[in-house]
């Protein structure tokens, strides 16, 4: 049997559930530029309905819940190849820097000095005697050596700019492990009631992304509703409602230098031993940028060291053995250096020769101004093979740098295309899924504004009906 | 499929950025006019130009090493001109006085006096200097290789000069092969005290003093009759004993000087062939040096300078593809159904 009231109050709720809509929608609109919205949706059930036997009479609606359009296996796969993205992009940032030292595409560079240096020893074997010519010979020698201190300090500048970028990294990861404890702990708390805490896993979930845009991370939700996140294969950042933090320490090679390399470590807690993690991040930018320090930089300057090395013994040795123009013989021509560690860095001419360019030994015999077999020696070593056990002349060598390295860049920058790629359609695939759309936004609005209207236009008719069967008794 | 308007805003900005970025990778290209900037661009090229660099670098040095030994080979061998002149001269006056037809002790005098002249003359030569350098001297180039009596103070070496890859010239012939016939043959003719530990190996033997007049061809040890090749002689030596033989008056010591002449002579002329044979190899590696650096520059050039009209090309292209974005994205953003309710 329909009740004229519950007819008003069917009105009621229907006007209340249609308010409750353009709330949502309104929502909608304000977070459309929000990173990592979910579209929300009110979701209405049709109520319990009323009456007996055949005649049972629906009572309108009410809203259920309100709920966000995602897809959360989605959501993983954007996290994971955004943290790969951002592993290629940390390597190619790295890369990037390196070839910037070794190009030598547009301006002259190391390799031109190298050539000159040997050219200039050519030169003086045209005309053992000439003072000049010795001279020219040392110029060239001390242009390669600032060469090779240029190369070095650059390299070091590479290194000192991922150092300080490890140490920004970590400050980020560590506010993200902790937004990601708090929200944690508020999902539960939400949840725990029965409700959808939508905009809090939202923005867990973007939190979680970038965190793997950092460090390779793996994460699970649990029947709790909280996610535990961990790093480095074992090292635990979030359990429940607690974060672990990273530091980033000077490692023991820095250690009351101020210059070296930072080491990442953990503390489980607040009194824990710090347990050092560099070698075992793989990815996210910190991987990326950690790849290419303990990789390519330190195989360049093991590089360029055994090259500053080789130029180093190898002169040495043919000077070594000839007569100058004091007829004295075994003058270093080079400062002596007695292993390839550092040798780019300390490479230097010896201050006898670099205060008298007369004692540079050109001949072979004494007192024989003409003889001019040592410079010949010494400029055949260009194109002899002392580098690496005699594989690989010094020219040879250094191109064959030059070539890995491009080669190398070019393959981190195709990858970075290719993960870029991905991401975007990924991200276009997500949007579709929950971005908010305005033109669907407003239809809902005036879907939503209809119904009101309806809906209150059936309290008028009620409010009528009611009239009338108060005013029966007058007639 | 559903599209949000995130998905178009996403989209526009990622198109627009393609575009722009590749039209300013163009953009460079015609700017730099190369199509290599930084190794990565190709990194087998970026190996190949820095090889080709290198090479252009080393056949500069070489070209100039060849033109630096030329003019000292080329002035040696002017050098030596003048010493054939000198020694004609010599025979000249030595066929005038062997006979007495025209000539007797006086005028034999007279002409001991010519020769005594042309001797220092020699010697002149044999000191002479290119720059700072003797040009005779072996290694010991700043001191004069030869004193006034024709002693040698030089060395035997040979100052060899890279002109190419792996190969070496040598620049100068020693005073001691030239003048003194050291390392060229058997040796004959008069010798002379000369400085023992100067003409080490197979320098002429110390010949008794009589040796100085009797004609060589009278003594069969001096010149072994299976013997053909060039023969060694003291250029100086045989220029002494002719003036002895002049101022003694000694007929047959006049004679036997002719033949040490005409062995002198051709002494000089295989070190002029010699000269002329290393000026020549020179002028072949300089025409080969030059062609070489042209090539690895054309090589180069192929590898990292950019196709113009390919440029040209692309650079249209990419640009009407930002236009043609740039249209549609406005339109595309534009569009709302906000704009049609009223």
């Amino acid at each position: 049997m329909a009740q004229i009231s519950s007819l008003m109050s069917v009105g009621r709720r229907s006007m209340m559930n249609s308010q409750t809509g353009l709330h949502t929608v309104g929502h909608n609109i304000a977070n459309k530029e929000t990173e990592g919205y979910s579209r929300q949706r009110t979701e209405t059930h049709s109520n319990m309905a009323m009456g007996e036997g055949k005649v049972r009479i629906g009572m309108g609606a009410r809203a259920a819940t309100v709920e966000r359009t995602n897809n959360p296996y989605l959501e993983k796969q954007i996290g994971h190849e955004r943290s790969e993205l951002a592993t290629a992009q940390g390597r190619q940032q790295g890369l990037s820097r390196l070839e910037g030292i070794y190009n030598e595409q547009t301006v002259e560079g190391f390799n031109k000095s190298l050539g000159e240096f040997f050219n200039a020893f050519r030169e003086l074997a045209t005309n053992p005697e000439s003072m000049p010519r010795r001279t020219a010979v040392k110029a060239a020698a001390e242009a390669l050596t600032n060469d090779f201190h240029n190369m070095n300090s650059q390299l070091n500048d590479v290194s000192k700019d991922i150092n300080s970028q490890l140490a920004i990294s970590v400050n980020e990861l560590n506010s993200y492990s902790n937004e990601i404890a708090a929200l944690n702990k508020q999902i539960q708390e939400v949840e725990i009631g029965g409700g959808y805490a939508n905009d809090e896993r939202d923005r867990r979930d973007l939190l979680l992304k970038k965190l793997g845009e950092v460090v390779d991370i793996k994460w699970t939700e649990g029947e709790d509703s909280t996610v535990t996140v961990s790093t480095a294969n074992d090292a635990l950042l979030v359990v429940g409602s607690t974060a672990s933090h990273l530091d980033a320490v000077a490692s023991p090679a820095r250690e009351g230098k101020g210059e070296g390399d930072f080491d990442i470590v953990y503390y489980h807690n607040d009194y824990a031993q710090p347990i050092t993690l560099s070698d075992r991040i793989q990815g996210g930018r910190l991987g990326g940028l950690l790849s290419v320090r303990s990789g390519e930089l330190q195989t360049l300057k093991n590089d360029m060291d055994r090259l500053a090395y080789t130029i180093t013994t190898e002169v040495n040795q043919a000077h070594g053995q000839g007569f100058n123009a004091y007829n004295q013989t075994g003058v270093m021509f080079f400062d002596h250096l007695n292993d390839p560690q550092g040798a780019a860095e300390y490479m230097k001419v010896s201050s006898h020769i670099a205060s008298d360019s007369g004692r540079v030994a050109v001949g072979r015999d004494p007192h024989k101004p003409g003889d001019n077999r040592v410079a010949l020696e010494i400029a055949e070593l260009q194109y002899a093979k002392p580098v690496f056990g005699g594989s690989q002349s010094i020219d040879e060598f250094y191109n064959g740098i030059i070539g890995e390295l491009g080669i190398k860049n070019q393959a981190i920058n195709r990858q970075v295309d290719v993960k870029h790629n991905i991401v975007t359609q990924l991200n276009n695939l997500r949007e579709s899924i929950s971005g908010v759309s305005l033109d669907e936004e407003a239809a809902k609005m005036i879907e939503m504004q209809k119904h009101f209207d309806a809906a209150a236009r059936l309290i008028r008719t009620a409010d009528e009906i009611m009239e009338t069967v108060i005013n029966i008794k007058r007639y | 499929m559903r599209v949000a308007d995130k998905m178009n805003h996403a989209q526009v900005i990622n198109n627009l950025n393609k575009n722009r970025s590749e039209l300013s990778k163009f953009q460079n290209q015609a700017a730099t006019q190369k199509r290599i900037t930084k190794p990565s661009d190709d990194p087998l090229g970026a190996a190949r130009i820095m090889e080709s660099r290198t090479e252009i670098q080393g056949l500069t040095q070489y070209e100039k090493n060849i033109l630096s030994t030329k003019a000292f080979i080329e002035f040696s061998e002017q050098s030596l001109g003048e010493v054939g002149e000198l020694l004609i001269r010599a025979k000249e006056l030595a066929v005038q006085q062997a006979s007495d037809g025209a000539s007797g002790p006086e005028t034999r005098r007279m002409v001991a006096q010519e020769i005594n002249q042309i001797f220092k003359q020699m010697v002149n030569i044999g000191n002479r200097k290119f720059g700072d350098r003797f040009l005779f001297a072996g290694y010991n180039t700043l001191q004069a290789p030869f004193d006034m009596t024709g002693k040698y103070h030089g060395d035997d070496a040979e100052m060899e000069v890279p002109i190419d890859k792996g190969a070496k010239m040598a620049m100068n012939i020693p005073g001691s092969k030239v003048f003194l016939g050291k390392q060229i043959g058997e040796p004959i003719g008069p010798s002379r005290d000369i400085d023992p530990n100067l003409m080490e190996d197979n320098s002429p033997p110390m010949l008794p003093s009589e040796a100085l007049r009797g004609p060589a061809s009278l003594n069969p040890t001096q010149q072994p009759t299976d013997y053909w090749g060039p023969k060694a002689v003291n250029i100086f030596s045989t220029l002494e004993a002719l003036e002895i033989g002049l101022k003694t008056n000694d007929k047959m010591a006049i004679q036997s000087s002719l033949d040490f002449l005409d062995d002198s002579m051709s002494q000089i002329n295989l070190a002029r062939a010699e000269l002329g044979s290393r000026a020549s190899v020179l002028n072949t590696g300089l025409d080969t040096i030059q062609k070489l650096q042209v090539d690895s520059k054309v090589l180069e050039s192929d590898i990292e300078d950019v196709d113009m009209f390919e440029l040209v090309n692309n650079l249209s292209r990419t640009q009407n593809q930002l236009e043609a974005s740039l249209t549609t994205s406005g339109k595309m953003i534009q569009n709302s159904l906000l704009d049609f309710l009223r």
